[in-house]
């Protein structure tokens, strides 16, 4: 019991975790918090359920078509909300402000593509299981896991030793510098708000297959548990991401085991203002002045 | 007659137009010190709760019940905007929205005290309790020619008129006003304020605990005029639909709160078809909004404009005599 408990936190964790670092790569570069991140996470589970249950294909080709489709809303995103608003002065708020109408119109979007309420999401693994020793572990959950976790790796690797990676990590730390030293920067940002799409595009379709529901406001609230985990961890900050969403995902297994499931949800919003108060550069950050 | 030109529809839109001016004037005052709250939604449902349960279950007097909401808004205020003085603009945002998803789950999770998801039906209607504290003394509508529920729409009407004009008067002063001018101060510059002499903290928990009580009396009128609530009524959408009506309309003045909330109010209930786009509407609204206009349609040079070219008017009008 303690056994599937630990291993339900774990897959969730792991999802939350992907969530979570669409947040830190765009913070890490842009340094804004962008809101629609979690609309456009949700068009991907959506992706999935067209994909697999609506017209019957097999699952790889949902994880292609999820991809592409928050591809383009990444591009679409930076291009109409993100990038007339740089180099201006004024309030770094209007991201912000800008970002959540987005998502707003997303939400409501998906709503009238796709229908209100729950889709149910059906694969040919969504059953299956195996037990070891008094333990039920199904395939999904391991699947889930390991495609977190190389996801993770190939992050870590790109943004370590590829050229890429450098210039990326070159524009966050320093815009104008990178850009004198002949990093396109806006190209790299282009390149970061895409790739954080599509990560969230993918953990999307992980969600489908681990809830096996989807519906147009669970943008919302992954969303909101993705910033609690970047808030937890740190902002731009991969390791902080990875062990906020273990942290996150542990703790709400945790509450819905001691039977407070209706409080599920509020577990992130605690978070995020406990830590904010605590400790507001989170578990991994450094203080800045 | 009276009786003929009032049409009970007109005056409950309108009554809602008044409400949400309170709202976009709750956002705007925060904004006026530089924070951005995301919380609206959750103050207005303090507010709504406080009083929708006192009056429902103690038949605690409508304005004790909410003054009492209000009153507790104001202190939740107090409390999420003391150590939100830490954060940074867009930490507090989303510290705000946490607060407001708190209240939410808790009200979901308290069915033995709030009924839950299906809300709290009853609640006393404002125009209601004030016509039969007339009719003790022996008022009664017909003689303004009136039925009694034309009569109860009315009178929330004027009353929520009266609310708003107060309210709008006061904040307009208050903007020039010593407390207004520390509040575009620490918007401007939160150093350069400080340096100036002027106390940060206590300016900045009072516009926010402000924003706060606004939110919480509208969410109280909100209750009292549609006797019945629930949590549905305060989500994020809610918080989003607030924001717009400042951010629209304009964050700098507080013409802005009026213009955005009128019209966005009304722009549904014109056009019918708008209405089920609504919410898209209000996304694209944000980004062209801060894409080309982040000030909103009105500004302070708007104003000052209009300003001109009345006391023109005005001169012209000496002159010719």
């Amino acid at each position: 019991m303690f056994l599937e408990q630990l291993i339900n936190g774990i897959t969730t964790g792991s999802i939350y975790a992907i969530v979570a670092l669409g947040y830190t790569l765009v913070f890490g570069v842009l340094g804004i918090i962008n809101m629609a991140h979690g609309e456009i996470f949700m068009f991907g589970a959506f992706m999935g359920v067209v994909i697999t249950s609506t017209l019957g294909l097999p699952l790889w080709l949902a994880f292609v078509a999820a991809a592409v489709i928050t591809a383009i809303l990444g591009y679409l995103l930076e291009r109409l909300a993100l990038r007339p608003l740089r180099n201006r002065p004024d309030s770094h708020l209007a991201p912000l402000i800008s970002t959540i109408g987005v998502s707003i119109f997303l939400e409501n979007l998906a709503d009238k593509l796709f229908g209100s309420g729950n889709h149910p999401v059906q694969n040919s693994l969504s059953e299956a299981s195996f037990t070891i020793g008094s333990v039920n572990i199904y395939v999904v959950q391991i699947v889930i896991f390991c495609i977190s976790i190389a996801l993770m790796i190939a992050l870590s690797y790109w943004l370590l030793k590829t050229k890429g990676g450098k210039a990326l990590r070159a524009t966050a730390e320093n815009l104008e510098t990178a850009s004198l030293l002949g990093v396109n920067t806006k190209r790299v940002i282009m390149v970061t708000v895409v790739l954080a799409s599509v990560i969230g595009g993918i953990a999307g379709i992980l969600v489908g297959m681990a809830f096996s529901s989807v519906n147009p406001q669970m943008g919302l609230s992954f969303g909101l548990k993705g910033l609690a985990i970047i808030i937890l961890g740190g902002m731009g900050n991969v390791k902080g991401a990875m062990v906020g969403g273990m942290i996150l995902g542990l703790s709400e297994t945790l509450v819905v085991a001691l039977g407070y499931s209706g409080y599920r949800d509020a577990i992130a919003f605690i978070m995020i203002i406990v830590i904010l108060l605590l400790r507001p550069q989170g578990l991994f950050g450094t203080k800045t002045a | 007659m009276l009786g003929e030109l009032i049409n009970p529809y007109y005056l409950q839109v309108a009554s809602f137009i008044l409400i949400n001016i309170i709202l976009g004037l709750s956002i705007y005052v925060t904004l006026a010190s530089g924070q951005l709250s995301l919380g609206s939604a959750g103050f207005m449902a303090v507010g709504a709760y406080t009083t929708a349960l006192l009056t429902t279950n103690f038949e605690v007097p409508l304005l004790v019940g909410i003054l009492a909401g209000v009153m507790l808004a104001g202190i939740f205020g107090i409390i999420v905007g003391i150590p939100s003085l830490r954060l940074r603009g867009v930490f507090l945002a989303i510290a705000t929205l946490g607060f407001g998803e708190i209240v939410r789950v808790f009200i979901v999770n308290t069915e033995s005290l709030t009924k839950g998801a299906i809300g709290i039906s009853g609640i006393p209607q404002l125009g209601r309790e004030i016509l039969d504290k007339l009719e003790v003394i022996g008022f009664d509508p017909e003689i303004l020619g009136l039925k009694a529920n034309q009569f109860t729409f009315l009178i929330v009407f004027i009353l929520l008129l009266i609310i708003v004009i107060v309210l709008v008067c006061f904040f307009s002063r208050q903007k020039n006003s010593r407390v207004g001018r520390a509040f575009s101060a620490i918007n401007m510059d939160e150093q350069a304020a400080a340096s100036m002499g002027i106390n940060v903290t206590y300016y900045k928990v009072l516009s926010f605990t402000q924003g706060a009580m606004l939110a919480g009396l509208a969410g109280a009128l909100y209750a009292h005029v549609l006797s019945y609530i629930s949590p549905a009524d305060f989500t994020y959408h809610k918080a989003v639909e607030i924001l717009t009506f400042s951010v629209f309309g304009g964050s700098e003045v507080v013409g802005g709160a009026i213009f955005g909330a009128t019209f966005l109010t009304l722009l549904p209930e014109t056009l019918r078809a708008i209405s089920e786009y609504r919410y898209m509407i209000y996304g694209i609204l944000l980004v062209v909004m801060m894409a080309y206009r982040p000030q909103g349609v009105i500004d302070e040079q708007m104003m000052r404009w209009f300003k001109r070219r009345k006391g023109r008017r005005q001169q012209h009008g000496t002159e010719n005599k």
